[in-house]
């Protein structure tokens, strides 16, 4: 039995390989909420367009109630009233076949959650059921998508446990009987024990210490690399983007504001959010007073015209309470939405120059 | 004299096994002290292990449980004492808790602004509606919230550092002496981080309030504790200056802990996630 995808194996992906894994278009999500009989609209994800590739693990951070959690939910096909998508398209290139998100019907969906896609969900343990033991959910979820029935299939759950060292015991115990860095773990195993193509993490070592996250993130980009899957994966852990991802985007009120290589981004952000974000982080050792952003975040439900950064923004001009800012390119792999850094790309390119080793 | 804001003297607590899982008895908590000077508010920061035994510890401080050995005082009066409705609303007016994770913290049924304006009545005394909204819109605006977002809405309709922003403000409701924060900025972004942060040393510095603050994050802990102990399976591991501990840890566990910390520029150097390198702890 190998985990290894054959797309991610052979040369016959060649051709694929230009296809992005994942391509998100013009998507707008929100929710839809009646709050004393008043229509209210909250634009959770709001023209969001993206891409992410094989074998990539690609970290999203940005804003508290920016819309992370509400885009992953959309990628996931996990849309449930009040929240409805409006526009746009999610689609996967999976190694069996291209599939559009919103164009399955529940079944098909099914087939394809834990298989070819799995979501690790924030407060994650939701995935575990309190008063199962943690045996069941593996048969719940993995058993149907694995050609191993019986004991073969105990011997394959049991052998995955023990490589994100899990003992084979903890089948037998109930989610509140083991630790924080234990669920987590039985979360990531039952996350990747069908080998999916394509793994969603929304902050899933939030509530671990800094050891068990370490060895946890580890664990998980082990497997990723093993599978030649790729991850989108949320956090609001800077440090942690910066040592796992590949690629980071930069999400401010329900937009991706910026997007780059990772390491690019940390050298120079460009967006102001972004480089205010980074400038904010504390470090042991550091003593400089750190500020937050001052002024009220956005409110998503009466969105502001213009760009949502400009009653915080520094460097806003006229325009900028006007016009939205498109997401533009400004350098191969980098796109940035802000009136002022591409109004001067002159400016932008030398400071690139600086980042390309 | 004037007695000590809080002790925390030779604390203890186990647990009883049960399942088959765990048939052992679990001492999540050993022989713990440490006091808080009433004239000299501070923030004290436990850090450690997961499952070492934190929260239990902060639940007996906010005395939602009880320890199986040893005592704690609040402002002098063994915790045990407190029994009275009317005691323990004047204890919690004094003594407020932000929890780990605020979706567990919040009743799914409720609406969240109820609870702001519970806090509102029975902790602060606010008698009249525009009284209780004047205190609730006050708490939700230092951190970056307003009544107007807030009103009605149910915790699945917020994001997670949305909730964790209005448990903070539910305890800001009351004028506490103290706050037990267990986690609370590792749902929220960077940035908001800082605010929370920063809004812990005015309480401090401005408003006399003592915070014992638990958390993970070892760069906020440098930024803004006084002191600081370190945990590890129920025990203090080690204690002191919160600058000097993590500057220079002595513990084995401590240095562990310090050098298991990712950091921005450590991973340009590659020092980041060597799989092969780490070896997770099994418990
Ligand atoms: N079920 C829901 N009904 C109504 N509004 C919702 C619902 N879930 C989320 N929202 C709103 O959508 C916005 C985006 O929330 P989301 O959970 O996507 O944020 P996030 O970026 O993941 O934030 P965090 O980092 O704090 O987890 C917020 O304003 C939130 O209040
Ligand atoms: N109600 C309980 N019953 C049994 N064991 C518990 C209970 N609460 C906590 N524990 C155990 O006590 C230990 C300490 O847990 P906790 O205080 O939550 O740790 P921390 O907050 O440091 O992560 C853990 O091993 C946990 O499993
Ligand atoms: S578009 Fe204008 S307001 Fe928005 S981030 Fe750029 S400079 Fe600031
Ligand atoms: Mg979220
Ligand atoms: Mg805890």
């Amino acid at each position: 039995m190998t985990l290894l995808h054959p797309a991610a194996a052979s040369a016959a992906a060649e051709d694929d390989a230009a296809i992005p894994l994942l391509s998100v278009d013009r998507l707008k999500a929100y929710y839809r909420l009646k709050l004393f009989g008043i229509d209210r609209e909250v634009r959770a994800v709001d023209d969001v367009t993206f891409a992410i590739g094989r074998n990539e693990i690609y970290g999203l951070a940005g804003e508290s109630s920016s819309g992370k959690s509400t885009l992953i939910k959309t990628i996931a096909g996990a849309i449930r009233p009040p929240l409805a998508v409006e526009t746009g398209s999610v689609c996967f290139n999976f190694s069996d076949g291209t599939r559009d998100i919103y164009r399955l019907t529940p079944r098909e969906l099914g087939e394809i959650r834990w298989k070819r896609l799995s979501y690790i969900m924030q407060g994650s343990m939701s995935v575990l059921n309190p008063v199962r033991r943690i045996r069941h959910s593996f048969t719940d979820f993995a058993l149907p998508h694995v050609p191993e029935k019986g004991a073969a299939f105990a011997e394959r759950i049991g052998r995955h446990l023990e490589r994100l060292h899990l003992e084979r015991s903890v089948l037998d115990a109930y989610p509140h009987e083991l630790s924080g860095g234990m669920r987590q773990r039985v979360a990531i195993a039952l996350a990747t024990v069908c080998g999916p193509e394509f793994i969603i993490a929304d902050e899933p070592t939030t509530a671990l210490d800094v050891i068990v996250q370490k060895g946890v993130l580890a664990m998980l980009r082990g497997i990723q690399r093993e599978l030649g899957s790729s991850v989108l994966f949320v956090t609001h852990d800077m440090a942690v983007h910066a040592n796992l991802t590949d690629r980071l985007g930069i999400m401010y009120a329900g937009r991706l504001v910026e997007e780059g290589r990772t390491r690019d981004l940390f050298r120079q952000p460009l967006h102001p959010y972004t480089r205010h974000l980074i400038s904010s982080l504390p470090q042991i050792g550091d003593d400089t007073p750190k500020k937050g952003l001052e002024g009220s975040p956005p409110n998503l439900a009466a969105p502001l015209s213009g760009c949502r950064f400009h009653p915080r923004c520094p460097l806003a001009i006229d325009i900028c309470r006007r016009e939205a800012p498109p997401m533009v390119a400004v350098a191969p792999g980098r796109r940035v939405a802000c009136h002022v850094v591409t109004a001067s790309p002159d400016a932008v390119a030398p400071a690139m120059e600086e980042v390309r080793p | 004299m004037k007695p000590n804001l809080l002790d925390v003297d030779n604390v203890s607590k186990t647990f009883a096994g049960r399942g088959l899982f765990s048939r052992r008895m679990k001492r999540a908590v050993r022989n713990v002290s440490f006091s808080l000077d009433a004239d000299r508010p501070e923030v004290f920061t436990i850090i450690g292990e997961s499952g070492s035994g934190k929260s239990t510890l902060a639940s007996m401080i906010l005395n939602t449980a009880r320890p199986t050995g040893g005592s704690i005082r609040f402002e002098g009066r063994d915790l045990a004492h407190i029994r009275s409705r009317r005691d323990r609303v004047a204890f919690m007016s004094r003594v407020q808790a932000i929890f780990q994770n605020p979706f567990d913290a919040f009743n799914p049924l409720k609406p969240v602004d109820r609870y702001l304006y519970t806090a509102a009545e029975v902790f602060s005394g606010c008698r009249t509606k525009e009284a209780r909204e004047t205190r609730v819109d006050d708490a939700l605006h230092k951190v970056g919230l307003s009544l107007a977002e807030v009103s009605g809405r149910f915790p699945h309709e917020m994001s997670g550092g949305q909730l964790q922003r209005i448990a903070i403000a539910r305890a800001l409701v009351s004028s506490p002496s103290l706050i037990v924060a267990d986690e609370p900025v590792s749902m929220i972004d960077a940035s908001l981080r800082m605010t929370v942060i920063n809004l812990f040393r005015m309480l401090r510095d401005d408003l006399g309030v003592s915070i014992i603050y638990i958390t993970h994050d070892l760069a906020t802990a440098y930024y803004i504790s006084d002191r600081l102990i370190i945990m590890q399976t129920g025990e203090v591991v080690e204690a002191g200056d919160a600058r000097q501990v993590l500057a220079a840890p002595r513990h084995p566990y401590s240095i562990r802990l310090r050098e298991a910390v990712l950091s921005v520029d450590g991973a340009w150097r590659g020092t980041g996630l060597d799989a092969e390198a780490i070896q997770p702890s099994l418990r």
